[in-house]
């Protein structure tokens, strides 16, 4: 069986993008654990903001790219971006897991409870709610077009929610610490230079990762989709 | 627009007398609505809690439950012997089709709700008469919102194979904002307190009915394809 060109061709891409993604990482880890001081108040469980950060702006991303894609779906019904919206949509829900997971273990000394209803952390909730939703309603149906339309009306219903769910949570309550980076003094005027520095670092570092595991999970549903074909061919044809 | 209009009066028309003919659907929500009020009476100590404080969320919780059953219901009639094929195939708008049951499954709810307010009013000994219309105005934009958004959702649900468990697991997350909006008003209406005082709730529960009955709109082609 030969592989087809277009999978090699990519296969080549993602080996650069696996050695930057390991560099970034790697020059992420130095800063966040080696480079940048330790925060005065707060102690070392600071120093988990620079997973938790980038994590919350990946998913986000993730999101939007899904509510994107969703939409070039219905609009052109290539089976393409629904591969992309499907991809992006796992990648979201498992980066936004882990913002659930590492805020309650920050919050836990910092607070002194694990969990507080406040704004952020209920509209992340539901966020995270709705994904697993998309992902279910993906897994409940069989594979198709149907499967496709249904997910992409979703994707684009979900997404609409955000500002909603922002706005309700935010008139609901909140005590979320305020956001330092962009802040009401300036860009990056609320954290120490080499603080903003690591969290970039580590920003570009997650980003590069989105990139990489949405190229892999894109060929694998690629090859999900040529497997299917081949079956079909070989099984049923003779 | 004339033929539009009565296409969407046809579909209504024809649920309501399905609906005249059964009396399943109505009585089922009603006495749905029923029981989830009376377990919250049970799990909340209403000695120590003020009945003003949780008889909202308690009355919209029981509402929402018994709305996702008519919603189920309502496509899930169409998909018995072939019904929703025939609509299909019938010469009419699928925007058409949305708002056909979008309104019927509004009228349900809402004369559900209307049956529910007195006996919510001696449950937990709330005078609603006073403060009526502003609670029907709050009411009216919820159940839109709920309709809005549950029609288009159960409209994709019923072709699932686990489609009573996928309802609600799609439809609640995304009605939060509405829910959390609705339990608010409705409190300090109870409270006292005139419209005037909760523009940004009323601001935010209108948009939401709005864009999700637009978005509605442009999709619902993509859902309702054979």
């Amino acid at each position: 069986m030969m592989n087809p060109p277009a999978l090699e061709e990519n296969q080549a891409e993602g080996n650069i993008l696996v050695w930057l993604t390991g560099f970034a990482f790697l020059a992420a880890m130095i800063g966040i654990f080696i480079y940048v001081p330790t925060e005065r108040t707060e102690g070392v469980i600071q120093r988990i903001m620079y997973f938790h950060v980038p994590s919350a702006w990946l998913s986000f991303f993730a999101f939007f790219v899904v509510f994107i894609c969703s939409i070039l779906f219905l609009w052109k019904k290539d089976r393409e971006w629904d591969i992309y919206a499907h991809a992006s949509a796992g990648i979201g829900v498992v980066f936004c897991s882990l913002v659930l997971i590492t805020g309650p273990i920050w919050a836990r000394p910092i607070w002194g409870a694990w969990w507080v209803w406040d704004a952020r952390l209920t509209s992340t909730l539901i966020l995270w709610l709705i994904y697993v939703a998309y992902l279910m309603l993906r897994a409940q149906s069989s594979a198709g077009s149907m499967r496709a339309r249904y997910a992409a009306v979703l994707g684009i219903v979900g997404f609409l929610n955000i500002p909603f769910i922002h706005f309700s949570v935010l008139w609901w309550r909140t005590f979320h610490p305020q956001p330092k980076v962009i802040s009401n003094e300036g860009i990056g005027k609320g954290m120490d230079p080499s603080m903003l520095a690591t969290l970039g670092v580590s920003l570009c570092a997650f980003t590069l990762l989105y990139f990489l595991l949405m190229g892999e999970r894109v060929r694998q549903e690629k090859l999900k989709d040529e497997i299917d074909r081949l079956k079909r061919e070989k099984l049923y044809s003779s | 627009m004339n033929l539009f209009l009565s296409q969407i009066s046809a579909i209504v028309w024809k649920d309501f007398v399905t609906e005249l003919k059964t009396r399943e659907l109505f009585s089922a929500m009603f006495i749905f609505a029923l029981l989830v009020i009376l377990i919250f009476i049970f799990s909340v100590n209403l000695s120590i809690v003020k009945a003003s404080e949780v008889g909202p969320g308690i009355l919209w919780v029981a509402f929402l439950f018994s709305g996702t059953i008519g919603l189920n219901r309502s496509f899930m009639l169409e998909k018995e012997n072939g019904c929703l094929m025939g609509l299909l195939l019938a010469p009419a708008d699928r925007t058409a089709i949305y708002f056909g049951k979008l309104i019927s499954n509004f009228v349900f709810l809402t004369i559900m709700e209307l049956f529910i307010l007195p006996l919510f009013m001696i449950f937990f000994n709330i005078d609603l008469i006073e403060h009526l219309f502003p609670l029907l105005f709050v009411i009216f934009l919820g159940t839109l919102g709920f309709c809005a958004l549950g029609t288009l959702l159960s409209s994709l649900a019923s072709n699932l194979k686990t489609r009573e468990i996928m309802l609600p697991i799609l439809l609640y997350p995304l009605l939060v904002p509405v829910v959390i909006g609705v339990v608010r008003m409705t409190g300090q209406i109870l409270a006292g307190e005139p419209l005037s005082e909760m523009m940004n709730w009323i601001g935010l529960t209108t948009s939401f009915d709005i864009i999700y009955i637009g978005v509605s709109i442009m999709t619902i082609d993509h859902i309702l394809e054979e």
